[in-house]
């Protein structure tokens, strides 16, 4: 197969595969896709598309500035393509940020609602301000396809200078905002990264970058395509740069050294180790390789040098924006879906610019795909041995082919758990532990309310009113335990268990037992289990058996404990505190809990942020403190 | 069995439906797609529409041309044709799994209907199966995966109808759900890559042999070159 196949053959999975877990983001929300947290918030779709991918398509208004304002017409040959690169790269900062955003539908509040203090206000004006200049940049390229829009064409190339000097202007304002958001996280972030002068730094790396990812840009397409690579200007144009670049590393250790920051980078700590791999991609390799005229010249010193600087720049920017912000919660590990959504946008906008550079005058002359010639005989002889058409015609056959297989793949893969439980996590409720006294506390996280269980049933009558709250029985069980049908923490359980009465392995019970034959076979035909079991349900009881979906372990509870406390809160003298929340939840010293119910007490994960137990206890005795 | 029952009504089925339907968008966008190509190409834009909308109405409600020869075989397959549409898509038990998966439910048949459509599809299956067999004609047109649709279609049917009104044990009702399924799903990844497409192509295949006898502008010549020609009569 051709390069050019090929590689859209991938871009076309990926783009299938993110599809369909983008869907499912959409319809069940982040959890159902990513491990973002409320501890996490900012995952791989900020610091792997927003962030670099913002400061990598800076080479739009970079190399618009060389080629219209300081008149180096010999890349004027590469305005198209910049402009073209620097479009899609917006773009897919902002699809990612609409993936990411919690509430993707509101991301047009602030052009109406303005909030002057923040930071991300100027971004996002300047963002959508700048995608609109790059539209009216790039627009008339595909205008030229059609000659209805030719006046209107002229005229935008006409007042082209004035659009230039927008985008400087807008871009000069957000790049360095970009920076500027930072500026908050004195104590957050790594003080190696950390700067007074992060707005200038994210303005210089950006500057400095952007055109060497035009150079990347045009060596991949003259690779792919088989053309021509003008190797003297893109060395010229990364030499040019290279000096920005080396200005951005002199100011950056100025800064850390007049701080005193230099020990840390040495202190062989993790953070030094990725500081020392940053430096190197984004700074040594280019600046040590392009120096020397002799192999400023070769092709694979400027593959070397344009990626580096490019992975340079985009592990500076997720360090900053992520990895060397201080931890409030586990681990942050991307899902693999996330990861395909990141991935997956990324293939869609390089499939556009692969489109855009074959049929579009994105050059001199379009780059059709070098295999078009449509009236080349028939060739057989693949692996199928069958000919599917002209070049153009075998292509769509295979990529839309391609595409769908990878969608449905993504949708076969999607965890049908994660969906229903919206990202909370499936916790086991445990027993309430302890003896006239119940430790009630299911996640075992030691938050838990502490029951006077004795104490309730010589209230209510001794023996007798067992009833009252024990509302359903296991079989052959009398007075089952709450934890036992309520079996999830936060997500509802099937009380029933339909597929146990039915599997070989359970109760292997033939369908006709319960559903009459001749009748459709559903829940509401069906025998009611008391048919069966006669000693299922408590009449007596406050909670009536409705249906076989066990709520919550933390709704069950608080339903009815908290229905029958608001009953009494008005009926009894001077307990008109009853129904409110601190007279279950209590602070109590970790002394007076017995020490039997304390060893059972284990750390967990409670939706993905680790509550360290001591601390916990110690915090909630301060505040308590501080409430009197 | 129980995580492998587990597997087939989830990522499998996922997997399985995903393809068929977006397989079956693909085909009909591909072959619009080369059809409006192929019209843009042909020297002769006059295309006979009228006749082609003609035939395709007749092709959907064949009452009158597919009685003209064998008419039992025409009525056996017609009816095939609306069992196999209808029992699968308005039967309670499927609407029942897509309410619980997605939340979404439509209009079902009773029961009665339902089990009257099964034994209905599944007879004529048998008696296509049978009339395929029984003329000469049709065995010699026949190729292997005609009566491996007819096969492998009635599958489905036959365990479907087991598992929903026999009282077997627990252990024989996975297995029959099991085949049910896994052959459901072979169809699913079949149909769009297999002549069953005609469920959507259908609509526009007579327009695209319409436009299969417009031949490109000026091909006349080329034609006559490449039979060495040139010059003379073709």
């Amino acid at each position: 197969m051709d390069r050019v196949k090929t590689f859209k053959s991938i871009l076309w999975a990926l783009t299938g595969l993110a599809i369909a877990f983008g869907i499912t983001r959409m319809f069940f929300g982040l959890g159902s896709v990513s491990n973002l947290s409320d501890a996490t918030p900012w995952g791989i779709w900020k610091g792997l598309n927003v962030i670099p991918g913002i400061a990598l398509a800076g080479g739009g208004f970079v190399m618009t500035a060389v080629i219209y304002i300081m008149r180096r017409e010999e890349y004027k040959r590469y305005s198209k393509i910049t402009v073209l690169l620097a479009f899609l790269g917006y773009i897919t900062a902002a699809t990612a940020l609409v993936v990411e955003l919690g509430l993707p539908w509101m991301v047009w509040k602030p052009i109406i609602y303005w909030q002057h203090h923040s930071a991300l206000f100027e971004v996002s004006w300047c963002v959508m301000l700048y995608l609109t200049v790059l539209f009216l940049e790039f627009i008339p390229v595909p205008m030229e396809e059609t000659e209805r829009l030719a006046k209107l064409r002229i005229f935008l190339n006409k007042y082209k200078i004035v659009l230039v000097f927008l985008g400087i202007m807008i871009s000069t304002l957000h790049q360095s905002s970009l920076g500027t958001l930072f500026l908050i996280t004195p104590e957050k972030l790594h003080p190696l990264w950390y700067s007074s002068l992060l707005p200038i730094l994210f303005f210089i790396s950006a500057v400095a970058v952007g055109p060497l990812m035009l150079v990347l840009a045009v060596m991949t397409m003259s690779y792919l395509y088989r053309k021509p690579l003008e190797k003297d200007k893109m060395a010229n144009l990364a030499f040019g740069f290279m000096l920005v670049l080396a200005l951005y590393g002199l100011i950056r250790f100025i800064d850390i050294i007049s701080a005193g920051k230099l020990p840390l980078a040495f202190d062989g700590s993790w953070q030094a180790w990725i500081f020392w791999i940053e430096i190197l991609l984004l700074l040594v390799i280019p600046v040590a390789l392009l120096s020397f005229k002799k192999m400023r010249y070769s092709t694979p010193v400027l593959w070397i040098t344009s990626i580096s600087a490019v992975l340079g720049v985009g592990l500076d920017r997720a360090n900053i924006a992520g990895i060397m912000l201080i931890r409030t919660g586990p681990v942050y590990i991307p899902t693999f879906y996330e990861i395909s959504i990141s991935f997956g946008i990324l293939s869609a906008a390089i499939l556009v610019f692969l489109f855009c550079v074959e049929r579009f005058k994105i050059w001199e002359v379009k780059w059709e795909d070098p295999l078009e010639k449509p009236e080349a005989p028939p060739e057989f002889g693949g692996p199928a041995d069958v000919w599917l058409g002209t070049p153009r015609i075998a292509g769509r056959t295979v990529y839309s082919l391609v595409f769908v297989l990878a969608l449905a793949l993504g949708f076969a893969m999607i965890s049908s758990e994660r969906i229903q439980s919206a990202g909370v996590e499936k916790v086991p409720a445990s027993k309430a532990r302890g003896g006239d006294t119940l430790f009630v506390d299911g996640n075992l996280d030691g938050y838990g309310t502490m029951f006077a269980h004795e104490d309730h049933i010589q209230r209510f009558g001794d023996k007798k009113s067992c009833d009252l709250c024990h509302h359903m029985n296991i079989p052959l069980d009398k007075h089952s335990g709450c934890y036992e049908c309520h079996r999830n923490m936060y997500t509802t359980a099937d009380a029933f268990r339909h597929d146990w009465h039915a599997s070989p392995a359970g109760a292997k019970i033939n369908c006709d037992k319960c559903h009459q034959p001749g009748v459709q076979r559903t829940a509401s035909s069906a025998k009611t289990c008391d048919k069966c079991h006669n000693d299922l349900v408590a009449q007596n009881a406050v909670i009536k058996f409705e249906e076989n979906e066990a709520l919550s372990y933390t709704d069950a509870m608080h339903g009815l404990c908290v229905s029958c406390h608001k009953q009494k809160a008005r009926v009894l003298e001077g307990k008109e505190d009853l129904d409110r929340c601190p007279t279950c939840h209590k602070v109590r010293d970790l002394e007076s809990i017995p020490s039997e119910i304390k060893m059972q007490f284990i750390d967990t994960t409670f939706n993905h942020v680790v509550i360290p137990f001591p601390d916990l206890v110690n915090r909630v005795k301060i505040e308590a403190e501080q409430d009197g | 069995m129980e995580t492998l029952l587990d597997f087939a009504r989830g990522p499998l089925f996922r997997l399985t439906f995903i393809i068929m339907i977006l397989g079956l968008l693909r085909v009909l966008i591909l072959d619009i797609y080369g059809a409006v190509e192929a019209y843009r190409r042909a020297g002769d834009k006059r295309l006979d529409w009228k006749n082609a909308i003609i035939k395709t109405l007749r092709w959907i409600f064949p009452f009158k041309s597919a009685f003209a020869q064998r008419p039992f075989y025409s009525a056996l397959s017609i009816l095939f044709h609306i069992g196999l549409i209808l029992t699968p898509l308005f039967l309670l038990a499927h609407i029942q799994l897509w309410e619980d998966g997605i939340g979404i439910s439509w209009w079902s048949l009773p029961h009665f209907w339902a089990d009257f459509l099964t034994i209905l599809t599944i007879i004529a299956g048998l008696g296509l199966i049978t009339g395929r067999l029984a003329s000469r004609g049709a065995r010699a047109l026949s190729r292997k995966q005609d009566y491996f649709w007819l096969f492998i279609l009635l599958i489905p049917f036959i365990t479907g109808y087991i598992c929903a009104n026999t009282a077997i044990s627990p252990s024989a009702y996975q297995a029959f759900m099991l085949i049910h399924i896994l052959a459901g799903e072979l169809i699913f990844v079949l149909i769009p890559f297999s002549k069953i497409a005609h469920c959507v192509l259908m609509p526009i295949s007579q327009f695209i042999i319409t436009l299969a006898w417009k031949f490109p502008a000026r091909v006349d010549d080329k034609i006559a070159e490449t039979l060495k020609k040139k010059g003379m009569p073709v």
